[in-house]
């Protein structure tokens, strides 16, 4: 066996370790991503066996009408509300709503802002110019006023609002990913793979976009988070979903703001439900930029 | 540097008339109209016309836009439709209220984050790292109403320690000269006044400044830590400088600049908060001046509004700019 022979054997042993698996060792050492996954994990069981697990359905009234409801009890943990219902049942599904708006919202203005930002960071030149220039008008106005504009304008069906909130997202994401694609465009793989004759779009979509895509996945991940806080405060300025009966926890929230100071429980239990499902993906994003952020290595 | 200024303030003209088409075509998109806004829903067609003509509206597009963007340039963003009175004047007597309070808000967060920070960075991975950190995600997570509602119900309903809304107490009188109560208080040199004006600034400005607080922590945590390990701090500790001036002149002052930044940022942050602190504290600022415009339809505010908040956050960011060259002395913009 020749010397290079040897030393090829030799380095066949390490296994080459990609940007992905290298960063999903990182994730999976991180507590804080595990104490994430499991918030999300039990939301997520929350909304799909909802009718199974909550005691009661949304809309049911179990208590009679009452100006100040019942607070927590053995029979009702977290007590019921004005019209009689279970405070813990409507919770319990509203995080249907709540993890719908968020994926819905931030999938809107993901794939917009991923296609600007491709189109913007892969052509270049005057298109980017005005994709850009436009990205940059939207960034001044800020994004909730944006959305309490669009709502507004669109009006309070729960599509529109998650639509408001979408679109907020793009000019967030269309930049990052074409300051990524940037970073990438000039690289040594893309120039090989460009001199073999790959043609464009297959350059960009099977070359550059999975090697700048990192950057944007942690950002969607915070931005699920924002989105549930920004929706729940549409419903605190009345801007919320115009249905009555859904159980969205900012809603609820809001309708009982005015009664903080005999059923705080009105307030609290929705309140905090929003709150442990923004720290789960706000544990989830943090933990993954960490992972893939170099900077942050130890 | 004077030109870096210039050219940043001839690229805002662009920024600033699509700004104004934009808002204008916003908000004229909008349902219902000022004259129904006015009238309700029940007026009859020649009412609504006559408010219309009153208003230009019955103009073609485009006319408006020109009138609205020829008056915008003299500094005259009209009337409020409800009050008759001009935006300008309405806008000077809400912009200090929100400037107060989210200036309080900033401070609140800047004394307290870049400390935590600081220290958190010392103590990297010590119990005090790690509960800051795990702090600030769970603060960044709360929405700030709900914040705000929490403290109302603590310190205003169970304690008593504070007033739960307004800028000052209703049976207090004081002379209103620039609008920011706190300044007012002092001119009139009412003591009394200020601790009350201080005592109603205060729950507000922790609720707002949370968020700020969290990441401006986490920021200067990251930076003081990226600095921590430079040549240039273990050239200062081999020379047998003090941990203090170490700390303060070598550390702290070059950990600063993306804190800088990260403050400019948290301007558009900090003036949608405001309209949600403001509506639960039921703060005459900005932010509830807006709310009120959209659900009334009042054109006039609701573009001035937009239009000021857009212009102050684009020339925030400016600032921003301009003064990393003062921080950072590598930095020279051409």
């Amino acid at each position: 066996m020749s010397i290079a022979e040897a030393e090829a054997s030799q380095l066949a042993v390490e296994q080459p370790s990609g940007l992905w698996s290298d960063a999903w060792r990182r994730v999976r050492r991180n507590p804080a991503a595990w104490v994430g996954a499991g918030l999300l994990l039990f939301f997520v069981i929350c909304a799909v066996f909802a009718p199974v697990i909550a005691p009661y359905g949304p809309q049911e009234s179990v208590g009679s009408l009452a100006a100040v409801p019942p607070g927590p009890s053995a029979e009702y943990p977290f007590g019921l509300d004005e019209q009689g219902r279970d405070v813990l049942s409507r919770i319990i599904y509203g995080a249907r709503l709540s993890l719908l708006v968020g994926v819905v919202s931030v999938a809107i203005g993901l794939s917009l802002g991923m296609v600007l930002g491709a189109i913007s960071g892969y052509f270049g030149g005057r298109v980017d110019g005005v994709i850009m220039r436009f990205m940059d008008l939207m960034l001044s106005i800020p994004g909730f006023l944006l959305a309490i504009g669009l709502v507004t304008l669109l009006g309070r069906g729960l599509f529109q609002i998650m639509f408001a909130i979408g679109i907020t997202t793009v000019p967030i994401f269309a930049r990052l990913l074409r300051g990524s694609i940037l970073a990438q465009r000039e690289a040594d793989y893309v120039l090989a793979a460009r001199s073999v004759g790959t043609p464009g779009l297959r350059l960009l979509t099977v070359h550059i976009l999975p090697n700048s895509i990192a950057p944007v996945i942690v950002q969607a991940t915070l931005a699920m988070a924002t989105a549930i806080i920004d929706v729940a405060g549409l419903s605190f300025l009345g801007l919320g979903p115009n249905d009555p009966g859904l159980p969205e926890w900012g809603k609820f929230l809001a309708e009982n703001a005015s009664r903080l100071q005999n059923s705080a429980h009105l307030v609290f239990f929705p309140g905090f439900a929003v709150v442990f499902s923004v720290l789960a993906f706000n544990l989830i994003g943090d933990a993954l930029r960490e992972a893939i952020d170099p900077k942050l290595r130890a | 540097m004077l030109r870096y200024v210039a050219k940043r303030l001839l690229l805002l003209v662009p920024v600033l008339i699509g700004l104004s088409i934009l808002v204008f075509a916003y908000v004229r998109a909008l349902p219902g109209g000022p004259a129904i806004a006015l009238l309700g829903e029940r007026a009859t067609q020649e009412s609504v016309e006559a408010i219309n003509r009153e208003l230009g509206l019955d103009q073609p597009i485009f006319v408006q836009y020109l009138r609205y963007a020829g008056n915008l340039i003299q500094g005259d963003f009209g009337s409020s439709v409800l009050s008759r009175r001009p935006v300008v004047e309405e806008l000077l007597e809400r912009f200090p209220a929100t400037v107060e309070l989210g200036f309080a808000a900033i401070l609140f967060a800047v004394l307290a984050g870049i400390p935590l920070g600081f220290v958190a960075a010392k103590r990297y991975q010590g119990v005090l790292d790690n509960t800051s950190l795990v702090a600030s995600l769970i603060g960044i997570s709360f929405p700030v109403f709900f914040l705000a509602l929490i403290m109302k119900y603590i310190f205003a309903v169970r304690l008593g320690w504070l007033p739960s809304i307004g800028r000052l107490d209703i049976t207090r009188s004081l002379e209103h000269p620039t609008n920011f109560y706190v300044l007012d208080a002092i001119i009139a040199g009412d003591g009394a006044a200020f601790v009350d004006v201080v005592a109603h600034l205060l729950m507000p400005a922790i609720a707002l400044g949370t968020i700020p607080l969290a990441i401006i922590a986490r920021i200067t945590r990251a930076a003081t830590l990226d600095v921590l390990s430079e040549d240039y701090v273990r050239t200062a500790r081999a020379k047998g400088l003090t941990t203090a001036v170490i700390d303060r002149r070598h550390i702290l002052k070059n950990s600063l600049l993306p804190v800088v930044t990260v403050i400019g940022l948290q301007t558009g942050l900090l003036l949608t908060g405001a309209i949600l602190t403001e509506t639960v504290f039921a703060w005459p600022g900005v932010g509830t001046w807006m709310l009120n415009a959209i659900n009334n339809r009042d054109y006039a505010v609701l573009q001035g509004g937009i239009v000021f908040f857009a212009f102050l956050v684009v020339v925030v960011n400016l600032l921003v700019d301009i003064s990393y060259a003062f921080l950072n002395p590598r930095i020279r913009y051409q």
